[in-house]
């Protein structure tokens, strides 16, 4: 941004998110104007909201082309060009919780894995963090996986490619559009997230049903930059963007868990529904045949199946409070 | 006008038009792929892939029709001065004024074929459960922007001759 | 320069651009490119084609083809023919009893599409030279024929109601359903005026000799029977969509489908007509899409610079205005663009900057659809740009001069404000149907 820049003397950058303005008052909005603040105005995030500037399944081309800066945002919404974005957004069944994923990141060693393959591509790999489970609201109550078959679902491509086995249709339109959708007969259903951003999304409005069982626990998303504008910011300010991702993802971590646990608690405008644990196994199950197919793609794949697995066993052998049964 | 210039304006514009009147079928396609939609949903079988086909036959259709829409003269303008002016007076001024269309047409062409270098270059594939290869209705879209620009070429010329007062029949 | 200086100084230069004459879409493209270009450099270059590849996600304009389609088959099919001889039988004997009938065929058009395209098509072709035979005032009538045709947008289905569906996220069902009782108040409103006018000075509108009209009871109902087929045709598309069998844009084609049967079953599918309905569908087509994807290019930047804040900046903080005189003052501000302005690239510029503050304000956006559908119609009419101007200019025959058509549109701009006025003070006469009648969209 030459001209702007020569005017205003300091560095403007165009961060898009993914979460359409509602939504983004809460998951961005704070630390974007903490860093702006804090920044005492050497440097200035300017933010947009998902499809605002670009195209969410063009934010990685625009991010690469210097159309915008950076990008909050999963590896699988943003379409990245490298191997491991089928692990961003809802993985299945590869969290049973939020903490889940910043611990496969930081302890388990995905952080090296993501800095490296997007290195490889020209951009920075900031930092992840983790978001809500990944549940379905609806129109009709689902009680049982029959009860799935012949939904057109707005949901995440690898989402939606491993529950297409289940007889759901998955479509892919802009977040914004979907309760309109929803409305106009284009979608039936919505697996995009857990109970709170039904509603802080507004679709609590079109929907009446939520499914207790989850896809998966937790979203794994994350910031990313044009390699370039992240190298010409001054270290101080690349720490001070650090500290207000981790507190971003940190104030993710109690408000989704909190937020889940108290709209269903409390009840209210959606009925919630199940379906019977043995019969949801084999969902369960089904992912980890989807596991086992994702690894085959790459060395790279493979290593973070491998990683899963070991979590997974480790979290299992933990037993409880980290996993029940 | 040179004959080179009478030669590509004929060739240009028979081109452009070929293509316009198999695109323009176009809508047949999209018609027939939303009622397959709409009848495969009914049977409890919807397909992934409608919606998206669709959206890339709409694509396909108004950016390779963009050529033989120009020569069809169907592009509305905002007559309050033009509309007074003799025919020979709006050539001119269109001979300039016609640099906004290049310069838009040249930086959409520019941004398509970037983009389509990139969907090559990584194999790029659609953000959806289908996720089709980009590059092919990528390519269409430059391509139809291309044809755009030639149409616009042959615009220009033809302009060029009625505003120096020899115009191409 | 502060980001409104930019702002403005974009808006501006796209006005100027335009009175050029040089294709709309061209002058929008070219200010939206060119400013992305000097703001934002190297990564400014791709804003134009990555505003195509959001178009591509706009799936609601899937409809738009489909709409212009069935227009252009449903003025070529002949049924328009038929429902004007209906028209024709029943209202013949009332003075200005034709001018009636016209409104009363602009209502039945507009139920089945989706433009003013169609209705502009009919009334300047049947109706018209129909109306100029038996002597009707020639202002009167050319006004009567924009006015009603405009209700196309009104009535659903309407595909300025989609558009702002599509950018204002509120359910494109809803809004149609609430355009009902509006558009019919409005037809409601022409036909007291063209009453009034003519029971002042009949020579306006005289009455047809009843030679031409009396016929049994029986036969006048047969030609009721040509409402058969508009009916069919409507039920296809909005009775399938509101049950829920068709989504929006799946219904659209399903209307498109049986605008084609209509065409064959009345016998009126030869190949000339073939071609010239698929040509104008891709011309006009590509007239619509080209403009929205400049418009979308231009409407990015303009976002990106904050002029949204900056417009509630300006008119909550600096002008301290309470939400109905914004409210007025954004209508206003759409009549007075509209005179000059595509209502399409009005709507992906400048609607996506009021609509959030009317949200904010409490108005019901459903309603506030209505409302603007209404500013589209003036704007459709109101020179020196407007659609149904320029049709009505290719279309009319030559006695009707430039300045009949200038004329014609004033007392019909007259009423269509005064309607808007009334849909303000009674929100329910837009908001009833929609609130009453269950539909998922
Ligand atoms: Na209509
Ligand atoms: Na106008």
């Amino acid at each position: 941004a030459p001209y702007v820049k020569a005017q205003d003397k300091k560095i403007t950058w165009r961060l898009q998110t993914y979460a359409g303005a509602a939504l983004a008052e809460f998951v961005i909005r704070p630390a974007v104007d903490a860093f702006n603040k804090a920044a005492n105005g050497e440097m200035e995030i300017q933010l947009y909201t998902a499809d605002q500037l670009v195209p969410t399944g063009e934010l990685f081309r625009a991010m690469q082309a210097g159309t915008i800066d950076a990008v909050q945002s999963d590896d699988d919404s943003m379409n990245s060009p490298v191997d491991i974005k089928v692990f961003g957004g809802y993985f299945p069944f590869a969290s049973r919780y939020s903490l889940d994923v910043p611990t496969l990141f930081y302890e388990y060693g995905l952080a090296e894995i993501w800095d490296q393959a997007y290195t490889e591509v020209g951009v920075k790999w900031l930092s992840a963090g983790a978001w809500d489970p990944c549940n379905f609201a609806t129109n009709k109550p689902i009680k049982a996986l029959a009860d799935l078959k012949g939904l057109r679902v707005f949901t995440f491509p690898t989402a939606g490619q491993f529950l297409s086995q289940f007889g759901i249709v998955p479509v892919t339109i802009p977040f914004e559009d979907v309760p309109v959708a929803m409305q106009t007969g284009e979608i039936d259903a919505i697996a995009w997230s857990g109970i709170t951003e039904v509603f802080t999304s507004g679709w609590v409005d079109v929907t009446k049903y939520f499914l207790t069982n989850n896809v998966s626990g937790g979203w794994a998303g994350s910031f990313f930059a044009n390699a370039d504008r992240w190298n010409e910011v001054p270290e101080h300010l690349k720490t001070l963007f650090n500290l207000c991702m981790d507190s971003s993802h940190y104030h993710r971590l109690h408000w989704y868990w909190g937020g889940e646990a108290k709209l269903r608690a409390e009840g209210g405008r959606l009925e919630l529904t199940s379906i019977p644990d043995a019969e949801w196994k084999t969902v369960e199950d089904a992912a980890h045949v989807f596991w086992d197919e994702v690894a085959k793609q790459t060395p790279r794949t493979a290593k973070v199946v491998e990683i899963l697995k070991k979590y997974n066993a480790d979290m299992e052998k933990a037993g409880k409070p980290y996993r029940y049964g | 006008m040179p004959d080179a210039l009478k030669t590509y304006v004929r060739v240009v514009d028979a081109f452009n038009r070929r293509v316009g009147r198999i695109v323009m079928y176009g809508i047949f396609v999209l018609m027939g792929i939303l009622l397959y939609s709409s009848a495969s949903k009914m049977m409890l079988l919807p397909a992934n892939w409608t919606l998206e086909m669709a959206q890339f036959v709409m694509a396909a259709y108004f950016l390779l029709g963009g050529a033989y829409s120009l020569q069809l003269d169907s592009h509305v303008r905002m007559d309050l001065l033009y509309s007074k002016w003799s025919p020979r007076t709006k050539a001119a001024v269109d001979v300039v004024t016609i640099l906004m269309l290049f310069v838009y047409l040249f930086f959409m062409l520019y941004g398509g074929v970037s983009s389509t270098a990139y969907a090559l270059k990584f194999g790029e594939t659609s953000y959806s459960a289908w996720s089709p290869y980009m590059a092919p209705i990528k390519i269409i879209m430059v391509v139809g922007i291309f044809l755009t620009f030639l149409q616009a070429t042959s615009i220009l010329i033809k302009d060029v001759a009625t505003a120096i007062g020899r115009p191409l029949a | 320069m502060s980001y409104e200086m930019i702002a403005l100084l974009m808006f501006s230069s796209m006005m100027m651009s335009m009175l050029t004459g040089q294709r709309v879409f061209a002058a929008i493209g070219v200010v939206g490119v060119v400013a992305a270009a000097l703001l934002w450099g190297n990564g400014g270059f791709e804003l134009g084609f990555s505003a195509n590849m959001k178009l591509l996600k706009w799936y609601a304009l899937l409809t738009l083809p489909m709409f212009i389609f069935m227009g252009y088959m449903l003025s070529e099919s002949g049924i328009a023919e038929d429902l004007y001889k209906a028209f024709h039988v029943w209202f013949g004997g009332v003075r200005g009893g034709l001018a009636l009938g016209t409104i009363g065929l602009m209502v039945v058009i507009s139920a089945m599409n989706g433009l003013s395209v169609a209705g502009m098509a009919i009334g300047a072709t049947i109706a018209l030279p129909e109306l100029l035979r038996r002597g009707y005032d020639k202002i009167m009538v050319s006004g009567v024929i924009q006015a009603g045709s405009s209700l196309g947008i009104l009535v659903p289905p309407s595909v300025v109601m989609v558009l702002y569906g599509m950018i204002a996220r509120q359910p494109v069902g809803q809004l149609w359903l609430a355009g009902v009782f509006p558009g019919l108040l409005l037809a409601l409103l022409f036909a007291i005026y063209v009453v009034i006018r003519c029971w002042i000075n009949p020579a306006l509108g005289p009455a047809l000799p009843p030679e031409e009209r009396d016929m049994p009871l029986i036969e006048k109902l047969k030609l009721a029977q040509a409402g058969v087929l508009p009916f069919l045709i409507f039920f296809l598309m909005m009775g399938l969509f509101l049950m829920g069998i068709t989504s929006l844009v799946e219904s659209s084609a399903v209307g498109a489908l049986g605008s084609l049967f209509a065409a064959w079953f009345k016998g009126r599918l030869t190949w000339e007509m073939w071609n010239r309905v698929l040509e104008q569908t891709l011309g006009i087509t590509c007239m619509f899409m080209w403009i929205i994807m400049a418009a979308l290019c231009f409407g990015a930047v303009f976002d990106g610079l904050g002029a949204v804040k900056a417009i509630e900046g300006l008119l909550v903080g600096e002008m301290g205005l309470g939400p109905w005189q914004i409210l007025i003052l954004m209508q206003v501000s759409f009549l007075i663009m509209g005179a000059f302005l595509d209502d399409t690239a009005m709507l992906v510029i400048v609607a996506p900057l009021y609509i959030p503050l009317v949200g904010k304000l409490g108005f019901d956006l459903v309603w506030y659809g209505v409302l603007y559908t209404i500013t589209c119609q003036i704007a459709y009419m109101t020179p020196p740009f407007g659609y149904n101007l320029f049709l009505m200019r290719a279309m009319a025959p030559p006695e009707i001069s430039l300045i009949d058509i200038y004329r014609s549109i004033v007392p019909f701009v007259l009423i269509m404000i005064l309607g808007m006025i009334i849909i303000m003070a009674f929100p329910q006469i837009a908001l009833w149907l929609p609130q009453h009648v269950y539909v998922r969209g």
